[in-house]
């Protein structure tokens, strides 16, 4: 087993490269270069030159991108031309905030929508299973940014319970400490998340209660109530599993609209401010970061796929032995 | 257990109907059937597909969909099961009556363990002090004995796909028979198994009603299996039960038209040298001596082989590592017009054979020669040349013709592939082709789904011969068909073979189906092809053990010779009972 996780850490090392070559390619197409963007309108061609020099702009790309593999390798992300500040050390201080905020709300997620995909599945093609449809439906066609501007005017505006900005702090205790901050944050980047679990989890559910085994569990008399949790239940889990690894990116990038819409200092803000300002170093290290996030995640999805399904298991641990021998 | 008097039936089934509620209106699947099963009585459901019997089966234990509107009465020991509802439903499921399904590789819980399986069924049953007392894993292990698993300690701890198709079929006996039920219900217990597996799992059943005193009632398509071990058979057709008697009556003398024509239909192994030896069947004996011509003059050795195989090799990579061997050093020669059939258990590599002939799949090592040209080396227009020679028809017809294509442009495809550019012509062959398998003009705007599974297959094979091809492969052609769909079939493919002298690759698992068309007839077991040879000598007097067990092993629709045969069986081998 260990030797599968290797394997897909080799793996994901080349994913995580190719990416950083494609976006560093990409920003090289963009016209203009940073200069202008970090420099301001009023910058003398002079100035600008000096910028392009000082940063290596003059030089040709293959060599602009070996300069930055090089020193991306010794562990250097290059520094904000803007916020006078290493990328690591920005990365460092604002990746755990939004890891905090993509956790909570993929928690919130996962606890809302799996029951309820559940409940709708036994329940199937009742009113109730028809309303909830409705409501995921409308509720996954909601843009991150609308819902947040709904949940503000709702929350702080027409029923005042919640304050309007996140929380704001230096480290995680400091944002735990505001929990009332948190709460529309966490919901806004739930919402879409829970329309495409809940939805999920019913089809697999769904399914499940067709199949075969279901049917032998029926005829030797086993309660309903063991057979969906028992039976169909982990059985659904696999497909739900397989499905949240590969949602950790799309988690991710709700939370960075969720964190511009509610001012919250994470990586979303960064890649932002980034992006306005033409702040290349930072907009890479934040696309690195993504690709690392989505890599790991559908890892994680596949390992506990290997936890739940012996069928997994032992396919991949006689592969792995197969792959010694030869 | 409530006891039951000596009269009283296990199973009492009283003017039993069945509709489903669909969105097109109701659907009638079984309508007033009535039969009783008593104790140690194996009692035959049987019929082709869509006649209601696997309804009716799961009716007894109320497994139907919840779109099923079940009326008439249902007496499980004397207790009316319709009238049952969710508790008390539940603690007559598997421990009155238990049930058995067709396919061994979904009935079980794929991530849960055999033994978790078993215990559970067991625990279902038990009160809560024997929860807490009974030793459930020793009883899952004698339950696994009994059924014939070796090294049942070990098998309690492995999951369902550890296990072969036959071992679960056991399992899934075991998970029945856990709590001891005076009724087995088993819903074509082995269609989906070899027979050497099915021979195994008949006898395992035998042995339960006989030890134990158990009812079965079994639901199945198959004559032999009936002729082999049931006491009494029901004969149902579109939902209605058309007749019933003792199965040797049954056999011997069939009351129904519908019957008859059933049993007719049923290829049975030996027959045809019977029918010949008697000079009675003269038009299986026209056929006969037609294609021996065809296949005795190629052997000067003067035209090229329609299809030959040299040391062929196809492995697959397995999660294991080391390749499997699908093909393992084949060689295999077929003559212009002679019809080949290739017969073998699943997994024997027969289906990879007739691939390679195709060229669908290129052998690893080893050489396939269509008519004295490598298939290796046919590209281009030569190879498009060589693969207009070439014909084939699948088993399964709904998924092998395209749903969006009206049965005309099906067969009209190869001819646009093999660019036969004017249309009267095109037409005209389609017209020709279509009425060759005797399917009428009403058809040809017509779309494979609104066919009957026989007509698709013969439309697959109108197909396949559209461009004339001088070799036709036909794997499992009628597998998947009803035995009396299957009959006009295998009448259309032998005629057609006599017209038109294509050579056929005949690929089946049935020896009776290979039996009826075939001439010569090779056997192959794991990659390998282990006997070759005219039919009768193999089918009759085969010099391998394994061919001489496949033959014993299929079942014969005639349950007086079916009794001699397993009376032979038993004495001869006792191998591959475990299987």
């Amino acid at each position: 087993m260990w030797r599968v996780v290797l394997r897909r850490l080799l793996l994901a090392a080349v994913v995580v490269f190719l990416v950083s070559l494609i976006t560093f390619l990409l920003l090289h197409l963009l016209p203009g270069g940073p200069a202008r963007g970090v420099l301001g309108p009023e910058a003398t061609p002079q100035q600008i030159e000096q910028f392009n020099h000082d940063h290596g702009f003059d030089q040709p790309v293959h060599v602009q991108y070996w300069d930055y593999l090089t020193r991306l390798l010794r562990g250097d992300l290059g520094a904000s031309y803007t916020l006078n500040s290493p990328v690591g050390t920005l990365l460092a201080q604002r990746l755990p905030r939004t890891l905090l905020l993509t956790v909570a709300s993929t928690l919130l997620a996962i606890l809302v929508a799996l029951p309820l995909g559940v409940a709708q599945a036994v329940r199937r093609n009742s009113r109730f299973d028809y309303l909830a449809t409705g409501l995921t439906f409308v509720l996954y066609a909601t843009p991150v940014f609308f819902l947040s501007l709904l949940l503000i005017i709702v929350f702080t505006q027409l029923w005042p319970v919640f304050p309007a900005q996140a929380a704001q702090g230096e480290s995680i205790g400091e944002l735990l400490s505001q929990p009332r901050s948190l709460v529309l944050p966490v919901i806004a980047g739930a919402g879409a998340t829970v329309a495409a679990f809940s939805r999920y989890a019913r089809a697999s559910v769904v399914d499940n209660l067709a199949e075969d085994y279901v049917r032998t569990a029926r005829a030797k008399g086993t309660p309903e109530r063991v057979i969906l949790w028992r039976h169909v239940w982990r059985n659904s889990l696999t497909s739900v599993v397989a499905m949240l690894g590969y949602y950790v990116p799309v988690i991710f990038g709700g939370a960075l609209v969720v964190e511009s819409m509610f001012n919250y200092p994470g990586v979303g803000l960064l890649l932002w401010n980034a992006a306005r300002t033409s702040d290349y170093p930072v907009l890479l290290g934040v696309v690195l970061v993504i690709a690392v996030a989505t890599v790991v995640g559908s890892l994680l999805a596949d390992l506990a796929q290997l936890l739940i399904d012996p069928r997994v298991r032992t396919a991949q641990s006689s592969r792995a032995k197969g792959a010694g021998r030869s | 257990m409530s006891a039951t008097s000596d009269n009283e039936p296990v199973l009492r089934v009283d003017g039993l109907s069945v509709d489903f509620r669909t969105s097109s209106g109701p659907v009638t699947a079984v309508s007033g059937v009535s039969f009783a099963v008593r104790e140690r009585e194996i009692v035959a459901v049987v019929g082709e597909s869509g006649s209601g019997k696997s309804t009716t089966a799961m009716a007894v234990l109320q497994l139907l969909a919840p779109n099923a509107h079940v009326s008439g009465g249902i007496q499980l020991l004397g207790r009316d099961v319709l009238a049952l509802r969710g508790e008390q439903l539940r603690r007559v499921r598997g421990k009155d009556a238990a049930m058995i399904f067709q396919e061994p590789m979904t009935a079980l819980n794929p991530l849960h363990t055999i033994g978790a399986q078993l215990v559970e069924a067991m625990r279902n049953h038990a009160t809560p002090q024997e929860r807490r007392s009974r030793d459930f894993r020793a009883e899952a292990v004698r339950l696994l004995h009994r059924v014939g698993i070796p090294e049942p300690e070990r098998r309690l701890r492995q999951y369902p796909h550890q296990l072969s198709g036959g071992q679960r079929q056991r399992v899934v006996i075991a998970v029945a028979l856990s709590c001891r039920p005076r009724l087995i219900i088993a819903d074509e217990p082995t269609t989906a198994l070899d027979v050497t597996v099915q021979a195994g799992i008949l006898d395992l059943l035998r042995d339960i009603r006989d030890t134990d005193g158990t009812a079965v009632l079994l639901i199945t398509h198959n004559m032999g299996v009936v002729a082999d071990i049931a006491d009494r058979v029901l004969v149902m057709r579109h939902g209605e039960l058309v007749e019933q008697a003792g199965t040797e009556r049954l056999f011997a003398a069939p009351s129904h038209d519908y019957t008859r024509a059933l049993l007719a239909a049923v290829p049975k192994l030996g027959d045809r040298d019977r029918a010949t030896d008697s000079g009675v069947d003269g038009d299986t004996k026209a056929s006969e001596v037609d294609t021996g011509n065809a296949s005795s003059e190629p052997d000067t050795g003067a035209a090229p082989a329609a299809l030959e195989l040299t040391d062929v090799v196809v492995s697959y990579a397995t999660g294991r590592g080391t390749g499997l061997r699908a093909l393992d050093r084949v060689s295999l020669r077929l003559a212009p017009g002679e019809m080949l059939g290739l017969v073998g258990e699943s997994g024997s590599g027969k289906s990879t054979l007739g691939q390679c002939a195709l060229g669908l799949i290129t052998p690893d090592a080893g050489e396939v020669r269509v008519f004295g040209t490598p298939l290796r080396r046919a590209r281009g227009r030569a190879g498009r040349a060589l693969r207009g020679q070439l014909g084939v028809v699948f088993q399964d017809p709904a998924s092998s013709l395209d749903p969006r294509m009206t049965v005309a442009q099906c067969v009209a495809e190869p001819l646009l592939v093999h660019r036969v550019r004017d249309r009267a012509e095109r037409a005209r062959r389609v017209a020709e082709l279509l009425d060759a398998v005797e399917l009428g003009s009403a058809v040809h705007h017509r779309f494979p789904h609104e066919l009957s599974g026989g007509q698709r297959q013969r439309v697959s094979l109108a197909r396949a011969l559209v461009l004339r091809p001088k070799l036709l492969v036909a794997d499992e052609p009628t597998s998947a068909l009803d035995v009396s769909v299957q009959a006009t079939v295998l009448d259309v493919l032998t005629r057609l073979h006599r017209e038109l002298g294509f050579a056929c690759l005949f690929i089946s698992h049935d020896l009776a189906v290979v039996d009826a068309v075939c001439d010569r007839v090779a056997v192959m077991r794991a990659g390998r092809i282990i006997e070759d040879g005219p039919r009768r000598d193999i089918l009759t007097n085969a010099g391998q053990e394994y061919t001489r067990q496949l033959v014993m092993s299929s079942p014969v629709p005639d349950p007086v010779r079916q009794r001699r045969r397993r009376g032979d069986r038993a004495a001869g081998t006792t191998t591959g009972a475990a299987r």
